[in-house]
């Protein structure tokens, strides 16, 4: 090998290497759907609480749950299928929501004695944040205002007990399913 | 060096699995500009030299291959790319 293919070799390496792609693709659908769900759930709460509706309603919680769990399972096998590659930085963003998520809801069940009341909503805000936050550090802008909103309404929440389920639901559609929409309106 | 290396379509293969956890077949053969057989006979050598993996699916009833490099891929090609910088650097200075 000479010294002109040497370089020739190492110029494709480069090339290629500047080419790959370093983007993320949050998943817009994602934020959409588990948006509505965390906020239904928080709004259903407070509805609970207020004695607006019965604690029976309370029983929709777990089918919103399974609404959501369903759609995402669907949805990744389906995008898995038919995307051609997967970067890095895609398998290690979908690590650190699954971790992220994962350890939120194991928290949210095993320490129910610590997260009791309006912390149960609240875990799943500072979760969201988190999240959010970690798709901003790669560039997405939009990423770093939702988390922000997101956590601004956890410190709302704290100051106003009486409406804390609206502010905490509020927090996600706004932050979480906003983020969502505005992710598939920039990916059209 | 390593002669597995020197061809550049299989640089280039390693190259592309690199910053990716997986890369399908059709997505290869649109970064690297060749030919189903040439790209196949290619990735059949690393297969067969352990430096990627194959993974094989039916999507919608159709054949999907997914490839990956494996860690002595990963290491070949490191080694390799330092040796040709170093080829390069002493031809520069001599």
């Amino acid at each position: 090998m000479d010294v002109k293919d040497t370089r020739e070799q190492l110029e494709i390496v480069e090339k290629i290497l500047a080419a790959s792609s370093r983007t993320l693709c949050a998943g817009g659908e994602f934020f959409l759907v588990w948006g509505i769900v965390s906020a239904s759930i928080d709004f259903l709460n407070q509805l609970v609480a207020n004695n607006t509706l019965p604690a029976t309603a309370l029983w929709a919680m777990p089918v919103l749950i399974l609404i959501g769990v369903v759609f995402s399972t669907w949805r990744s096998i389906q995008m898995r299928a038919h995307s051609g590659r997967m970067s890095m930085l895609q398998r290690e963003y979908l690590n650190m929501m699954y971790m992220t998520l994962g350890v939120t809801f194991v928290a949210q069940f095993a320490g129910s004695n610590f997260f009791a009341g309006w912390a149960e909503g609240a875990i799943w805000n500072v979760a969201g944040t988190m999240v959010l936050l970690f798709i901003g550090m790669h560039g997405n802008r939009r990423a770093v205002l939702a988390g922000v909103v997101l956590i601004v309404t956890l410190a709302i929440a704290n100051y106003t007990p009486a409406i804390a389920g609206y502010v905490l639901g509020a927090g996600m559609l706004v932050g979480y399913t906003g983020f969502g929409a505005t992710e598939l309106l920039a990916r059209e | 060096m390593d002669e597995l290396l020197l061809s550049k379509i299989r640089l280039g293969i390693i190259a592309e699995l690199l910053a990716s956890d997986w890369v399908a077949f059709s997505a290869l053969q649109h970064s690297l500009q060749t030919t189903n057989g040439n790209l196949g006979a290619h990735l059949g050598k690393l297969i067969e030299s352990g430096y990627v993996d194959e993974e094989k699916a039916f999507v919608d009833r159709r054949p999907l291959s997914r490839y990956r490099l494996t860690q002595r891929g990963r290491e070949a090609f490191v080694s390799h790319v330092r040796e040709m910088q170093a080829m390069l650097q002493g031809a520069e200075s001599s």
